[in-house]
C-alpha cells in the first residue's frame, strides 16, 4: 500500500488528465522514481478514478511487486528512469497532438506558452507501440534530449522532476494543438508575433 | 577548433619553466572543461602520498568550451588541486573576469607545479609568459596587490593570495578581481607552498563558436527566461543571496551559534532587507552576466563588493552577531587578506563554543562582533590565538579536545542551511565530495523555494532522488563552466543546446547529465583512492542526535542513515558507498582503476 | 490576532513589515491583509489561487492550502518571487510509508 499522499498525488493529477479529455477511460499512466523505486498505475485501473490499491511499488530494475503489472507500459517507464534524469513521467493520449503526429515528424507551437516553454516536440515512431523493448528504447532515447514527445498516433510522453511539472508539460502540448488546429478552420494568414522563431524548429 | 581552445600551459615554478602542450579531445568530450576536466586531470597527477601543500601537490586552474563566448554567465573557471584543509578532491569556482580573459589568452588548462624558491608572480600575454620576482610584493594584501599589478576588469587580470595563503592557512582562498573568491577547501595555502603570489593575465583571442545561429538563438531564450524568472529579475538583483536569510529563519533552518539553534532572533537585522536598505550603494555583475546579484555595499569604514548571504550567516547567526556594519567589515576584511568566509565564520563560532564552554582558555564569545576583525587578522598571520583557527574548526576543535564541536563535514565547514530543516541538504552535506558544502547540489531549488517545485523538506523517503539529480547537474554545470544562478531561470536543457552550438559535438541533456555524474563518480573514486570510505559520510553527532528544543523544525534530527542508503543504491554503488563496475563501465571510468 | 509578516519588496508595496489581521483559514486571512493594503491587491492571490511565485509559511511550515485553519497565536509570513520559473506552491509527498509527518504542516499542537 502506498503512502496516502503519493496517492492523492496521483489520484488528482489522473483525474484532471481524465477531466481535460487527455485520456480514455483506461489509458495514460503515471509514474515516479523514489530511489531505486518506482511507483506506477496498476494495470486495468482508471487514471481518471485511481483507488489506493490501483498503485504499485516495484524495484526500478525488475519487478518485485508481486503483482501482475500489466503495463506493458512499465518497461518504457524503467528504460527512462535508466536512462534520463527523470524523476517522473506522464504518459497520455492528447487527441489533436495525437492527430498533428500523424503528418509530421515534429511539432512546433505557434502559440505563446508552448513555444515558450517547450519549443518543439519530436515525433517517434515504432510499429508495434506497445511495451517492445524497442518502443522503449526509442522513447527513451528521444527524452533524453526532449521533455515532452510523441509516439506517433499513440500519445505523449512527458518527463519531469515531480508528476506535476510532467502533466504541466503534457497539458501545454495538447492547448498549443488545439490552438493549431483552430488556426486551421480560421485559415487566415499567420502574423508572426515572436522573435526568432524561425529557429524553433532547431531546437 | 570551436569551443575549447584545445591547449594546456603547464609551468613548473620550480625551474621557473613552461610547456604548452595539446588538449586531449576525448577527455575534454568526456569531462568537457572546469571541475570535470580539473578532476579527470588531478586524478593522475597527484596521488595518495602527495602531501597538499608540498611542491608535489598542483593547482589547475581550468575554463570551459563556453567561457568568454558571451553566453550568459560565462565568465566563470574553477581551481582543481588537493585540499589542504580536507585532504579530499577539492574544486573551487570563482566568477567576475579573470577566467574569461585566461580564455581569450588561448588556453582551457594551466597546471602549476612545484615549489619557486623565492616568491614568484606570473605575467601571461598569449604565447608570452613571464615569471617575475615578488619579493617585494609578499606580505601585500589582496586589495593592494591587486591594484599594483593593474587590474582593468576588461583587459588585466590579477589573481592572488593575501597573508592568510602566504601563511599556509588552511582555510585561505585564492582571490581574482580584487573581490571574487576561490574560496573553499584552502586552496590559497597551495598557492602560498608554492611560493606563488600572483597570476595576473591579459588576452586576445576569440572564443570560436560552431554554429553562430543557434548560438545566438539560445542567448535570445536565455535572455527571455531569465527576464521572465522573478528570482534572476527581481529578487537577486535587488536583494542579492542576502534575501534568503530572512526565508531561512522563518522555516527554522538557519544554523545559529555553531549550529546550537535553528532560528536567530538577529536574523531581520542581518537580512537582505536591511542590507538594501541601510547599507547598499548599488549591485553589480561579473563579466557578461544580466543578473547582478552582486552588492556593492558601504559602511563608514569599507566600501566594497558583498556581503553573500553565507558570508552574513557566517559572522552573523553562526557567532550570534546582529550588527550588520560588523559583519560587512568582515567579509572585507576577509577578501582582502584572502580568507574563506564560511569557514572563517564557523571557525570562530566554534572558537567561541569551545571558550564559553571552556574547554579553550580564551575569550571568544557570541554576540561579540568587536572581536570579529582582530580575530580575522589574527588568523591570517597565525599570531596569538589566531595560529590555532587558522586551520579550520576541526583542527581547532580536536586539539581542544572536543572534535565534536566542528560544524563540519569530512573537515570541511558546513554553510548556513541547518539541515535539521532541510533532510535533503543534509544528505548532500554527507556525500559531497569536497566536503560540508551546498554548493554541489544546492537542495534549497526543491526544499524550500519551490523550484522547480517545492516537496517536502522533512520528509526522508525518496529525497535521495532529489540529491543525486541535483549533484549530478551541479556537476555538469560547473565543468561548461557557467554560474548556476542562471540554471534558476533557464532548463538543463538549454545547457546542453548551448555546449552542442559552441562545440559541434552533440550533447543532449542525458547526456551532459551523465558527465555531471561521471564526474561525481571520478571525484568519489580520488576521494576512495585518498583512503575516505562510508564512514566519512556523516555530519557532526549535533545535526544526528540533537533535536532543536523549538521552532518549525523542532523535534528534527538529520534520518542520514536511511537516506545514505538509498542514496548509495540510487548511484549503482554498493553498500559501502563504493562505486560499482557496471556503473564505473557505463561511465567510461572503469579503465581508471 | 495573527500576526502576518512581510518580506522583500512586499513591505515597499505594502507600506509596512508586518501587521495584525483577523481570519480563521489561510484565504480569509489573506483577504484581510488585501483589505487593510490594497496596493497588495491581485499580487499575492490570482483566480482564488496563491500565485506561484510565493512562498507562504504558517509558523514556519509551507501552507499552499487557503483552507488551512490559522489560530490566534499564528505568524503568516508571505515571501515574493524568491522563487521563479514554474514553481507550484503544491508540495510533492514522498514518502512510501505511513505518513510520519503530516505535511503540510501544521507546527505545535500536531499530535
Amino acid at each position: 500500500m502506498v503512502d496516502p499522499r503519493i496517492y492523492e498525488m496521483f489520484r488528482d493529477i489522473g483525474r484532471d488528465l481524465f477531466t481535460s479529455n487527455m485520456i480514455s477511460s483506461h489509458g495514460g499512466n503515471l509514474s515516479v522514481r523514489l530511489g531505486d523505486r518506482v511507483v506506477i498505475k496498476r494495470r486495468g485501473a482508471m487514471l481518471g478514478n485511481l483507488k489506493p490499491h490501483d498503485l504499485i511499488e516495484t524495484r526500478l530494475d525488475k519487478n518485485d511487486s508481486g503483482v501482475a503489472l500489466a503495463s506493458t507500459e512499465l518497461l518504457v517507464h524503467r528504460t527512462v528512469y535508466m536512462s534520463t534524469p527523470a524523476l517522473a513521467i506522464c504518459h497520455c493520449h492528447p487527441r489533436t497532438a495525437i492527430a498533428f503526429s500523424l503528418s509530421r515528424d515534429e511539432l512546433v507551437p505557434i502559440d505563446n506558452e508552448a513555444s515558450y516553454l517547450l519549443k518543439k516536440i519530436p515525433v517517434v515512431t515504432e510499429e508495434f507501440a506497445s511495451g517492445t523493448p524497442e518502443m522503449a528504447k526509442k522513447v527513451a532515447n528521444a527524452l533524453k534530449n526532449y521533455k515532452i514527445i510523441m509516439l506517433r498516433g499513440h500519445g505523449s510522453f512527458a518527463t519531469g522532476q515531480t508528476l506535476d511539472e510532467a502533466f504541466h508539460w503534457s497539458s501545454t502540448l495538447e492547448e498549443s494543438c488545439q490552438i493549431e488546429l483552430a488556426t486551421k478552420l480560421i485559415n487566415e494568414p499567420f502574423i508572426e508575433y515572436r522573435k526568432m522563431s524561425e529557429s524553433y524548429n532547431k531546437f | 577548433m570551436t569551443g575549447w581552445n584545445e591547449k594546456i600551459l603547464d609551468v613548473d615554478l620550480t625551474t621557473q619553466t613552461y610547456k604548452t602542450y595539446p588538449l586531449d579531445m576525448e577527455m575534454a568530450r568526456l569531462f568537457i572543461g572546469g571541475r570535470g576536466l580539473g578532476a579527470r586531470l588531478l586524478w593522475d597527477l597527484v596521488g595518495p602520498e602527495v602531501d597538499p601543500l608540498s611542491p608535489e601537490n598542483v593547482l589547475i586552474f581550468t575554463n570551459g568550451p563556453l567561457t568568454a563566448t558571451g553566453y550568459q554567465t560565462s565568465n566563470r573557471f574553477s581551481v582543481t588541486t588537493k585540499s589542504p584543509l580536507t585532504g579530499t578532491v577539492l574544486d573551487a569556482n570563482s566568477g567576475g573576469f579573470w577566467g574569461m580573459q585566461f580564455k581569450k589568452a588561448g588556453y582551457d588548462v594551466m597546471i602549476v607545479r612545484g615549489k619557486a624558491e623565492k616568491p614568484v608572480w606570473i605575467e601571461i600575454k598569449n604565447d608570452v609568459i613571464t615569471f617575475h620576482d615578488a619579493s617585494d610584493l609578499w606580505g601585500m594584501r589582496v586589495f593592494a596587490l591587486t591594484e599594483k599589478l593593474g587590474q582593468n576588469n576588461n583587459k588585466r587580470n590579477v589573481l592572488c593570495i593575501g597573508p592568510a595563503g602566504e601563511n599556509l592557512s588552511r582555510i585561505a582562498s585564492i582571490m581574482n578581481d580584487r573581490e571574487r573568491a576561490l574560496a573553499r577547501g584552502g586552496p590559497g595555502a597551495v598557492m602560498g607552498s608554492k611560493n606563488l603570489k600572483a597570476i595576473v593575465v591579459e588576452g586576445k583571442d576569440r572564443t570560436q563558436i560552431d554554429d553562430p545561429e543557434r548560438f545566438k538563438f539560445l542567448l535570445y531564450e536565455t535572455r527571455k527566461l531569465l527576464a521572465a524568472s522573478p528570482l534572476t529579475s527581481q529578487a537577486l538583483p535587488e536583494f542579492g543571496t542576502v534575501v534568503l536569510m530572512n526565508i531561512m529563519n522563518n522555516i527554522g533552518a538557519l544554523a545559529t551559534r555553531n549550529h546550537q539553534q535553528t532560528q536567530f532572533e538577529g536574523a531581520e537585522a542581518i537580512s537582505g532587507e536591511e542590507l538594501t536598505e541601510k547599507y547598499l550603494v548599488k549591485n553589480s555583475s561579473c563579466w557578461a552576466c544580466p543578473i547582478g546579484c552582486t552588492r556593492i555595499s558601504k559602511t563608514e569604514k569599507v566600501e566594497g563588493e558583498g556581503p553573500e548571504f553565507e558570508s552574513t550567516w557566517a559572522f552573523g547567526a553562526q557567532c550570534g552577531i546582529d550588527d550588520l556594519p560588523a559583519i560587512i567589515e568582515a567579509n572585507s576584511l576577509c577578501n582582502d587578506l584572502g580568507l574563506d568566509t564560511i569557514s572563517a565564520g564557523s571557525t570562530i563560532a566554534c572558537g567561541m563554543e569551545l571558550s564559553e564552554k571552556g574547554y579553550m582558555d580564551a575569550d571568544l564569545r557570541f554576540g561579540r562582533a568587536d572581536q570579529l576583525a582582530p580575530v580575522l587578522e589574527a588568523m591570517a598571520y597565525r599570531r596569538d590565538i589566531g595560529s590555532d583557527l587558522a586551520d579550520g574548526s576541526l583542527r581547532l576543535a580536536t586539539k581542544y579536545g572536543h572534535p565534536e564541536l566542528s560544524m563540519s563535514a569530512k573537515g570541511m565547514e558546513m554553510p548556513a542551511y541547518d539541515p535539521r530543516g532541510m533532510q535533503g541538504q543534509g544528505l548532500l552535506y554527507a556525500t559531497s565530495n569536497r566536503g560540508g558544502c551546498h554548493m554541489r547540489g544546492n537542495m534549497v531549488g526543491p526544499e524550500v523555494l519551490g523550484l522547480p517545485k517545492l516537496i517536502d523538506r522533512f520528509q526522508v523517503q525518496g529525497k535521495s532522488s532529489f540529491v543525486i539529480l541535483h549533484q549530478n547537474v551541479s556537476a555538469a554545470i560547473d565543468s561548461l563552466v557557467v554560474c548556476k544562478f542562471t540554471n534558476m531561470g533557464v532548463a538543463d536543457e538549454y545547457f546542453a543546446r548551448v555546449l552542442s552550438s559552441v562545440t559541434g559535438i552533440h550533447y543532449d541533456t542525458g547526456e551532459m547529465t551523465r558527465v555531471g555524474e561521471r564526474v561525481w563518480n571520478l571525484e568519489r573514486l580520488y576521494n576512495l583512492r585518498e583512503g575516505f570510505s562510508m564512514k566519512d559520510d556523516t555530519l557532526p553527532p549535533r545535526l544526528l542526535n540533537e533535536a532543536p528544543a523549538d521552532g518549525p523544525s523542532q523535534g528534527w534530527v538529520v534520518q542520514l542513515e536511511p537516506m545514505l542508503k538509498e542514496y548509495y543504491r540510487g548511484r549503482v554503488w554498493d553498500e559501502n558507498g563504493i562505486p560499482k563496475k557496471q556503473k564505473l563501465e557505463e561511465l567510461g571510468l572503469a579503465s581508471l582503476i | 490576532m495573527p500576526l502576518v509578516k512581510l518580506y522583500a519588496n512586499l513591505r515597499n508595496i505594502a507600506g509596512t513589515k508586518e501587521l495584525s489581521i483577523t481570519g480563521a483559514s489561510l484565504g480569509q486571512a489573506l483577504s484581510e491583509l488585501v483589505r487593510q493594503c490594497p496596493a497588495l491587491d491581485g499580487l499575492i492571490l490570482e483566480n482564488g489561487q496563491i500565485r506561484p511565485h510565493f512562498v507562504i509559511t504558517i509558523n514556519g511550515l509551507n501552507a499552499i492550502d487557503l483552507d488551512a485553519v490559522v489560530t490566534e497565536q499564528d505568524m503568516i509570513a508571505i515571501f515574493p518571487p524568491i522563487a521563479g520559473g514554474q514553481s507550484n506552491p503544491h508540495p510533492l509527498p514522498l514518502s512510501l510509508w505511513e505518513s510520519g509527518t503530516p505535511f503540510p504542516h501544521r507546527g505545535k499542537g500536531w499530535g
